[in-house]
């Protein structure tokens, strides 16, 4: 537990001192909510709309799950970084438990992930915007990104582990990008129609985005929440298990 | 005028060598039209909304963008030879200054015809109506192939300035708030509050009306002359920019 403890400690001390690799998933999605919201603000007179006070209020939960991802990206690259540098093999010639490399990590990108919600939270509040669910709804949506955080920085570490590049890991981002755009992030499904509306509706993204936006648009819907949590959930089964992979296939070449 | 076409045709040649600094100009505006296009398709019956399909209104301004990030591309080549030390010999040989700017905007305009005619075909594919006959794509060409120049001109401006690759954030930010703070998502007259204004008075607005025209109706003098004005304003301003940071390298 002592190994888990300490490089979790690191992961999250990396975060505090590297700022420049969080900035830019702290502002990206604020700026693109800012505009997305000032552009898109008369949509929510369409028929069929879900009923919100904002396009802000709308959107936030595509904010909050764009910043996870991206922070995530900062998991990743710190492994890399360390293969990079060298302190990688420095912890396997320790006597440090493998996992816990992972663990230290993927901590890290939950915590992350968790406060995030919370600075989102905090910034579009001081611009009006409201959770219909209560201080509660954002606390259960805190927990469920932490989890897709962790899940998310597994996945990076993943590529980390596989191919031991900074600048791998960074390009990969591209690739979530695009599974949030081809989701319901931006506007309701039930306003989509064609092989679009099929996409998303297969896309995970959306079940997730839409089970986060259900309890700042409304009160608490547990359904909408099991439904987040669930695929939050799987994103996290599949990043540690993709990121255990990874390592002992790293080990083992 | 040899030198400015010899650094053009060196950076065309660098496209299929460093193809993976080049695809994203290309994939960028593809997903964005589909995103855009798909997710957005309901915009269209909003009230006085000037296209009757989501493709229409949102192929300009995807097909502007990806000219303009293939004209950043050749700013980012600056920096990249910057790093190399390339560049310093282009700096130490005879060639003039005007001639490193006028080449890179060359390749800009050249390179840009590439997302051009793919976005050419993706609206093809996705039945756009070239509403304005054959010369819908007039336009559109010169909207993004301006543009292009005038992004080429201002990421080459940095990469003279910071001369490291690292700047790309401030290149590629530029060109997409100029972007998504005008009328790309929504017409003017939908839009309201702050953005309305800045939208109003920001010269990338009328770059995307320039654009527009064929998808949206005929195409006309009438509808092109304030498109044509505001490239020619933005290439003066960048081009201004390029050249002082030129002249900043000259007298380090």
């Amino acid at each position: 537990m002592k190994h888990y403890g300490a490089l979790a400690a690191r992961a999250i001390r990396n975060i505090i001192r590297q700022p420049t690799a969080i900035i830019p998933a702290l502002l990206f999605p604020l700026m693109f909510q800012t505009m997305t919201a000032a552009a898109m603000g008369n949509s929510t007179r369409l028929r069929g709309f879900p009923a919100v006070d904002s396009f802000v209020q709308f959107s936030f939960a595509t904010t909050i799950i764009q910043g996870a991802i991206f922070g995530s990206t900062a998991a990743g690259s710190a492994l890399a970084a360390d293969i990079e540098g060298g302190f990688f093999e420095r912890l396997l010639s320790s006597p440090v438990r493998r996992t816990a490399i992972i663990v230290g990590q993927v901590s890290g990108a939950a915590l992350l992930g968790f406060f995030m919600t919370w600075f989102f939270y905090g910034v579009t509040a001081m611009f009006g915007l409201e959770a219909e669910s209560g201080l509660q709804g954002v606390l259960a949506v805190s927990l469920v990104i932490a989890l897709l955080a962790a899940g998310m920085g597994g996945v990076m570490c993943s590529f980390a582990l596989w191919t031991g590049s900074r600048e791998a890991v960074e390009g990969s981002f591209p690739m979530f990008f695009v599974l949030i755009f081809m989701s319901s992030a931006f506007f309701p499904r039930n306003l989509m129609e064609g092989w679009f509306k099929s996409v998303t509706s297969i896309n995970p993204i959306s079940h997730l985005i839409e089970g986060v936006r259900a309890q700042i648009i409304g009160p608490f819907d547990a359904g909408a929440m099991t439904r987040a949590l669930a695929v939050a959930a799987a994103a996290f089964v599949l990043g540690v298990g993709l990121s255990l992979l990874a390592l002992r296939k790293r080990l083992a070449g | 005028m040899t030198a400015a076409f010899a650094i053009a045709g060196r950076s065309i040649r660098l496209i299929p060598r460093l193809a993976s600094t080049f695809i994203p100009s290309l994939v960028m505006p593809v997903i964005l039209t589909v995103a855009f296009s798909g997710a957005l398709s309901s915009l269209v019956n909003l009230p006085m909304f000037p296209a009757t399909k989501s493709i229409d209104w949102f192929i300009p301004m995807t097909t502007t963008m990806g000219g303009a990030f293939a004209g950043v591309t050749t700013g980012l080549g600056v920096a990249r030879d910057f790093e190399s030390g390339f560049y310093d010999r282009f700096l130490l040989s005879p060639i003039p200054r005007t001639s490193l700017i006028a080449g890179g905007a060359l390749a800009a305009a050249m390179r840009s015809l590439i997302p051009i005619s793919l976005m050419l075909l993706v609206a093809n594919i996705g039945q756009a109506n070239f509403k304005g006959g054959a010369f819908t794509v007039v336009p559109l060409i010169a909207a993004a192939m301006g543009f292009s120049v005038v992004a080429s001109l201002w990421s080459m401006a940095i990469a003279l300035k910071f001369r490291t690759v690292q700047a790309a954030p401030l290149m590629t930010t530029a060109v997409f708030l100029s972007v998504f703070l005008s009328t790309a998502q929504m017409p003017l007259h939908l839009l309201s509050g702050w953005i309305h204004t800045v939208a109003k008075f920001n010269p990338v607005t009328k770059i995307l009306a320039l654009a527009r025209q064929g998808f949206l109706g005929e195409v006309t003098w009438e509808g092109s002359w304030p498109g044509l004005l505001a490239l020619t304003g933005l290439l003066s301003l960048t081009l201004l920019l390029a050249s002082l940071a030129m002249m900043g390298l000259s007298r380090r």
